[in-house]
């Protein structure tokens, strides 16, 4: 136990600190055009957190957070820069909805599991070929997961107008999930559902994957070093492979709970940029289950109040994108550190 | 300048203190190197060498005490303080740019010319006189990339003496160096005292103190044990005072080699960077209780060597096999299954791993077999266990089974690496370099350790720079010269004589 606690507390710090950055600068920005920022951020915090359903709000927008984040992170710990995080959550987003309104004849809750099961499969199986390619030809992740992202949005795109367009709509959508397909609601009238549970489950299954299993055992040698993962036998290139693939596996499963928890179908603009909000959160969250879900919590709470804030308050919703924005930057000098230690890794070896 | 009797203090140290923590680096050092000599220190890992040399090169400051400079008490704020008083380091790791020439590294920051426009005429001018001066010839428009280690330390110096530095430190100039270049850098420092320049020599080998240094001063504990003239000593009566107690020399049993063959090598060949393989049908076996010495300059095959015969490398022709099986072209982890133990020479970089605990260190490479017996559970408790057993029996001295092994003295983490590789009971170990940058006392519990193990009948290939190291382990010693074997030679012919030709290529008798 000797250290643990130091420790998590010197992880809750550095994860605070960008939070506890942007605040002072939205402060400055508030000060300068006349507001007062205490009580403006008192009514942020109200709006994020006060009441059961200005919580559920803010819990089902961390949701596909927890996801993205987790998705990176275990890339992250296998030493790879997934970017494609958003790629796969769109593809397992529309196999999902597919599945969903289609698969009929299944019925019932072997419709729902069946459409997540598969989500989850076209995520990963997009991550195919870059980790391939990262793994056997060393081609750098970094430039094929962004540009997959591309085409997987155009795939997603050209199929919602086309052949899985909903008959008489005229906007870029597939038909609705059937009722039977959608995940169960937690605290209805809320849309918060039971994909934050499974979030959850897979915070905890990544812990302990990381803590106890061979796998992540051999995932986290091979980030953190690995010429000596190599020489003690284990094989880098099948970990790296594994590690971007189970990378679009959740990213696939975050896009599949969201089509079928939250929006119902799959339509244009169905992620605005979960998985590059994701990365956010795994640096953060420094690739740590508790620091991704406390990551995308934030987020989740800066999201679902900058939705209602202008609606209901005098809050603007710059405010709010300025605070996000700053967390960003901040992640930013994180990826960089991070870019940094894993290329003074690869200059040691020949 | 102060009028005294008896020689100027060129640079030393008046009581000298510095702490880190409860650590004690350097306890009320005094110290006195003369203008003009050549003047060592030695001192085992950790006796306060570095701080002290840190200390000199205004890279820290001392708690207590002075740096003193011809005479005088001075301060530095910084490493050009150092060198404005004309004191330079060269470092362990050089600093020179690979993409220019070796001449416009040695001007580099100080170039000759005005108004921006560098005189090369005027460059080449100067460093050819320094070269002559130093009684040395380079290539000056080489690239520095491209240039040899020898020349690229020799470059080093000579930049310290363009900036006006005349007195050298030189932290272990000779850890990357093979025997026959230590002898032309031990020429050139001669012809720089001949000059008048003064040189502080730190080194582990004491050979190289006695054949080089003037006066040596014994560091131990942060403390100076003495200051006496080399001529005033041997080497056995050194090496007492460095190490505080006698150093049992390792004993060896005499028994031969007699058992099996365990690894079977036939024309092993591996491909190099240019048109030249870097490892040429190189044949040899190794028997069960054999230690295979493997002698070269470095840089001659050794690390192709190692690395095919653990399988980092795959060969491009040529057998590896052990007990009937042929290994060669297959992973890391079959080579292990097999039987093989791998000690890299790059002990931080590749044979642990610095940032995870001990216990995953310990326990790496034979995680898989734990975790087989439970489904594929790494239980704490049993991995625990596993590291608990290495690092008592191997004598690791830590600060807890979950601390990361960064924090581990150089000695200790050789200790966890070839305790971690030995106890599996592997039938063969490869290592390369078992003593780099070991204290004394560690390379004798080092070399106690693979003794013991060849006791058990256990074989061994050792790649070693050390050719005393080689020479008083091995039962037999394989010389490796541009990827090509030159011959093995048995243990009652092995000496510097019969190797050292060997290893520049001369054929065999």
């Amino acid at each position: 136990m000797n250290g643990a606690v130091p420790r998590a507390l010197e992880d809750g710090l550095r994860l605070a600190m960008p939070f506890v950055a942007a605040l002072l600068v939205g402060a400055v920005l508030l000060a300068i055009t006349g507001r007062d920022p205490f009580s403006t951020y008192a009514e942020l915090f109200n709006e994020a957190l006060g009441g059961p359903s200005r919580i559920a709000a803010t819990l089902t927008a961390a949701t596909p957070l927890i996801f993205t984040g987790l998705a990176t992170a275990i890339a992250f710990r296998a030493g790879v820069f997934n970017v494609g995080v958003e790629g796969s959550f769109y593809l397992g987003g529309l196999t999902a909805a597919w599945v969903g309104f289609a698969w009929i004849g299944l019925g019932g809750t072997l419709q729902m599991l069946a459409a997540l099961g598969f989500g989850a499969l076209v995520g990963g199986l997009w991550m195919l070929l870059p980790g391939w390619l990262r793994a056997r030809l060393e081609v750098d992740e970094v430039v094929t997961t962004l540009m997959l992202n591309f085409i997987a949005i155009g795939i997603a795109l050209w199929l919602v107008n086309g052949p899985l367009l909903a008959a008489g709509s005229a906007n870029s959508a597939t038909p609705m999930v059937v009722p039977e397909a959608r995940l169960p609601r937690l605290m209805p009238p809320s849309t918060l559902n039971a994909g934050f549970l499974i979030g959850l489950a897979a915070l905890v299954i990544y812990g302990v994957w990381l803590r106890l299993r061979v796998g992540g055992f051999e995932n986290r040698l091979v980030g953190l070093n690995p010429r000596f993962a190599r020489s003690v036998g284990i094989s880098v290139s099948s970990v790296i492979l594994l590690a971007i693939v189970l990378s679009g596996v959740i990213g696939g499963l975050g896009g599949a709970t969201h089509a079928l928890g939250v929006v119902g179908r799959f339509s244009e603009g169905f992620s605005p940029g979960y998985g590059f909000t994701g990365i956010a959160v795994a640096l953060l969250g420094r690739n740590r289950p508790v620091g991704i879900l406390i990551g995308a919590l934030i987020f989740g709470a800066l999201t679902s109040a900058g939705t209602t804030v202008q609606l209901f308050a005098d809050i603007p919703l710059d405010l709010v994108q300025v605070l996000e924005g700053t967390v960003m930057m901040l992640a930013v000098v994180e990826a960089v550190r991070w870019v940094r230690r894993r290329r003074a890794v690869g200059a040691a070896a020949p | 300048m102060p009028d005294v009797d008896g020689p100027i203090t060129r640079l030393g140290a008046d009581g000298i203190s510095r702490r880190f923590g409860s650590v004690v680096a350097n306890d009320g050092i005094d110290l006195a190197v003369r203008a003009g000599e050549i003047h060592a220190i030695v001192g085992q890992n950790g006796a306060g060498k570095s701080t002290l040399m840190r200390i000199f090169q205004g890279l820290d400051r001392p708690d207590e005490g002075q740096v003193i400079v011809d005479g005088r008490p001075v301060r530095f704020r910084g490493p050009a303080d150092a060198l404005a008083h004309g004191i330079g380091m060269v470092h362990q790791e050089f600093m020179l740019a690979d993409a220019l020439t070796l001449a416009e590294n040695l001007i580099l920051g100080a170039e000759p010319g005005r108004r921006g426009i560098i005189d090369r005429r005027a460059a080449l001018d100067r460093a050819g006189q320094l070269a002559d001066q130093a009684g040395v010839d380079l290539d000056w428009g080489q690239l520095a990339g491209r240039a040899s280690v020898p020349d690229r330390q020799i470059v080093e110096i000579l930049r310290l003496l363009y900036r006006g530095a005349d007195t050298l430190i030189l932290d272990e100039p000779t850890a990357v160096l093979a025997p026959s270049q230590v002898d032309r850098l031990f020429g050139l420092l001669r012809s720089l005292r001949q000059g008048g320049h003064t040189i502080l020599f730190i080194s582990h080998k004491l050979h190289e103190v006695m054949a080089l240094a003037d006066r040596v001063t014994v560091l131990r504990q942060g403390r100076v044990i003495t200051t006496i003239d080399v001529d005033a000593v041997d080497q056995d009566a050194l090496a007492q005072l460095v190490v505080g107690e006698t150093v049992e020399p390792p004993h060896r049993e005499a028994g031969e080699g007699g058992g099996g063959i365990v690894l079977d090598v036939a024309g092993l060949t591996v491909a190099g960077p240019g048109d030249r393989p870097a490892l040429d049908q190189v044949s040899f076996a190794v028997r069960a209780g054999e230690i295979l010495g493997v002698a070269g300059v470095a840089g001659n095959g050794q690390e192709a060597l190692i690395a095919s015969l653990i399988g980092l490398v795959r060969p491009s022709a040529g057998r590896m096999t052990m007990q009937g099986d042929d290994l060669a072209g297959l992973t890391v982890a079959d080579h292990r299954a097999a039987g093989i133990g791998y000690v890299s020479a790059d002990r931080a970089g590749e044979g642990l791993c610095r940032q995870a605990t001990l216990t995953e260190n310990a326990i790496a490479g034979e995680h898989r077999a734990l975790a087989g017996e439970a489904k594929g559970w790494l239980m704490p408790g049993r991995c625990k266990r596993r590291a608990r057993t290495i690092v008592d029996r191997y004598q690791v001295v830590h600060g807890g089974l979950g601390r990361p092994v960064a924090e581990l003295s150089g000695g200790n983490q050789q200790r966890l690496l070839i305790g971690r590789e030995i106890d599996r009971s592997p039938s063969l170990v490869l290592i390369a370099q078992p003593t780099r940058g070991v204290d004394l006392k560690g390379i004798a519990a080092i070399h106690r350790e693979l003794l013991a193990y060849r006791q058990r009948g256990g074989a061994i290939v050792m790649v070693s720079e050390e050719l005393d190291e080689l020479i008083a382990l091995s039962d037999r010693i394989l010389v490796l010269c541009g990827g090509r074997s030159m011959g093995i030679v048995d243990r009652q012919d092995a000496s510097t004589e019969t190797l050292a030709p060997l290893m520049v290529g001369a054929a065999a008798a």
